[in-house]
């Protein structure tokens, strides 16, 4: 075990991995919610978020945040277009749950592969947002990078919680999570809600892999090790609940990082596997119990 | 191949266009393989890599088209069984018929252990945690580096043989593959037919139903999943042996959609699909060369088109068997 002065400096990069699981956890739930639908493709979402973004700022020599906001409207249309060309036609068959699960895989392989023809194989990384020195809180350093995470993942937790409150897009989409039938007979267009919930499952999902990109790196082949995290946020606060998906994701930070600082970083995904593992066969309704 | 054509053509009503069309699977994969072997150099090279995915394939559809159950990390057990047979004996010097028998028992040991609880969850439970299984094994073969040297690889794996004679010409080899899966085939075919396999098909078609007609549901796909993670070690081990190398990436997720698409194209849950579908999705790349880049792009793509179009795949328009 190692040293133990290092735990609240641990702890605290855990909460801005935590964060970004979050996120992504909260993606799953939002077209799950909407559809009944796991999205195995939510990874390529965080991955072309950070590579557009890289792609943006190199080849067009656009600022970081118009960048990013590009990105991230460019992965939510993207969003739109994987419901309409891949879940559509499957939906509208009845597909099996199987079937759907298989076919956003492959199409999480398709995406990634044309990353890697357009944009090659070699890993990239985004400048920090804020480039100064951490702050020092009673020996604990805090980075900007930290700051922007926490503070950008709040902001959008917000964001979403007063659109399902307050705007009727919102109210109707979570009419669908509760019966689809019924809300189908209400006059609500069931179907373009599935796309909007893809949109912004979608814009979740490259806003988590932006903020992250700077602390690591990106490439086109770390989607999936982030979609499952975000699965198993998903599932440690209870599957369709986003908020707990929320929570989730920090849990899942904090647990990962103390792995990383007791096992090294190469173990960080066995990890994070491992607990998805512990909670699907002892707690599979989550810590706050299944949404449904 | 023709035997196991004389256990499926008695069920089939006896017309003679009908056992044709047994036949024409069984007549395809003949023909391709007495091609590669006379041909030789290149084209038994291909046709080999298809026959040893043939074989992780036929057990997959022991486990999915059989017994309608879904596992996305059939990969670990390829890797557990390929990663045992290259360290046993690059590293400590066995022979290879024991160390593939020790690659296999680990993996079924290791799919016994994973079978267990995994095998209680269900839909996306069940598909995200097989997922991670195969993960986890990806994660251990990159990360374990005094053992599997990690993302360079093991090297000097030596070819299959008994005592002193060693199968190392292509030919030797391809015609190893073939009485492998003719054998593995042969072995599903049986099984199909044989008080596992109706077990398997009730509880596909429903496990309430099955369990209510007294059919110890649990046991019967836990037996079919060691018995797909089984072939699936057995062709990792094969694989290594006739690559003399392996690495991660061989059983990383492009695996899981490769034999996928194989298993879509063949025919899921048809005792010759595997092999046909190993086959064909083998062999088309290879008519237009240059394009390997866009392989795994152009498998995802074929499957999200098959999955569509053509859920049960494409030589169910041979098969006289109807799904369960």
């Amino acid at each position: 075990m190692a040293d133990f002065s290092y735990i609240p400096q641990v702890l605290v990069s855990g909460l801005g991995i935590g964060c970004v699981y979050g996120l992504i956890g909260i993606g799953f739930c939002v077209i799950y919610n909407a559809s009944g639908i796991v999205n195995f493709a939510q990874g390529a979402f965080v991955m072309l978020g950070g590579m557009l973004t890289q792609g943006l700022l190199q080849r067009y020599g656009l600022p970081l945040l118009p960048a990013a906001l590009v990105a991230i409207a460019i992965v939510a249309l993207l969003g739109v277009v994987l419901e309409r060309v891949v879940v559509r036609p499957l939906w509208d068959r009845k597909a099996t749950m199987f079937t759907m699960i298989l076919a956003t895989l492959a199409a999480q392989i398709v995406i990634e592969r044309v990353t890697l023809l357009v944009g090659g194989d070699q890993p990239k990384t985004l400048p920090m947002f804020t480039d100064l020195p951490p702050i020092q809180v009673s020996g604990v350093a805090v980075s900007y990078q930290l700051l922007w995470i926490v503070g950008s993942s709040l902001l959008a937790v917000a964001a979403l919680a007063a659109f399902f409150r307050l705007t009727r897009t919102g109210k109707a989409m979570r009419a669908c999570a509760i019966n689809r039938e019924a809300a189908a007979l209400q006059g609500i267009p069931v179907s373009r809600m599935l796309a909007a919930a893809f949109a912004i499952s979608a814009a979740l999902g490259a806003m988590a892999g932006i903020l992250i990109t700077p602390t690591q790196y990106t490439a086109f082949n770390v989607g999936v090790p982030f979609a499952i995290s975000g699965f198993i946020a998903a599932i440690v606060g209870g599957f369709g609940r986003p908020f707990g998906a929320f929570l989730g994701g920090l849990m899942l930070g904090l647990v990962q990082s103390l792995a990383i600082l007791g096992f090294g970083a190469g173990l960080k995904t066995v990890a994070a596997l491992s607990v998805l593992l512990l909670f699907l066969f002892i707690r599979p309704s989550g810590l706050l119990g299944a949404a449904k | 191949m023709t035997s196991s054509l004389s256990i499926t053509s008695p069920e089939a009503p006896r017309r003679s266009w009908l056992s044709w069309r047994v036949a024409l699977p069984y007549g395809f994969v003949t023909a391709v393989v007495a091609y590669a072997a006379v041909a030789g150099g290149y084209p038994a090279t291909v046709v080999s890599f298809a026959l040893i995915y043939a074989v992780f394939v036929i057990g997959l559809n022991l486990f999915m088209g059989f017994a309608n159950q879904v596992s996305f990390g059939q990969n670990a057990f390829a890797a557990i069984g390929g990663y045992t047979s290259a360290v046993l004996t690059a590293t400590y010097g066995w022979e290879p018929l024991p160390a593939m028998a020790a690659g296999m028992l680990g993996a079924v040991a290791a799919a016994c252990a994973i079978g267990y609880p995994t095998l209680r969850l269900k839909g996306h439970y069940l598909a995200m945690g097989t997922l991670a299984i195969g993960l986890i094994v990806y994660e251990i073969t990159v990360e374990w580096q005094s053992v599997t040297q990690g993302y360079m690889g093991l090297s000097g794996i030596p070819p299959l043989g008994i005592g002193g004679y060693e199968i190392t010409s292509d030919r030797g080899q391809l015609l190893m593959l073939a009485a492998v899966v003719a054998g593995a085939t042969f072995l599903s075919a049986r099984l199909r037919g044989s008080r596992i396999g109706r077990a398997l098909s009730a509880v596909a078609g429903s496990e309430e139903a099955a369990r209510a007609l007294g059919i110890p549901v649990a046991r019967y796909k836990l037996l079919a999943f060691l018995l797909s993670a089984a072939l699936a070690s057995l062709s990792g081990s094969l694989f290594v042996h006739v690559v003399g190398f392996v690495s991660p990436e061989v059983f990383g997720l492009h695996m899981v959609i490769l034999t996928f698409t194989m298993l879509y194209v063949g025919g899921i849950g048809t005792i010759a699909g595997p092999v046909v579908g190993a086959l064909i999705i083998s062999l088309l790349p290879e008519t237009f060369r240059g394009f390997k880049d866009y392989q795994d792009l152009a498998y995802g793509a074929a499957l999200i088109v098959m999955l569509i179009y053509a859920p049960k795949g494409l030589s169910s328009l041979f098969s006289i068997r109807r799904r369960p």
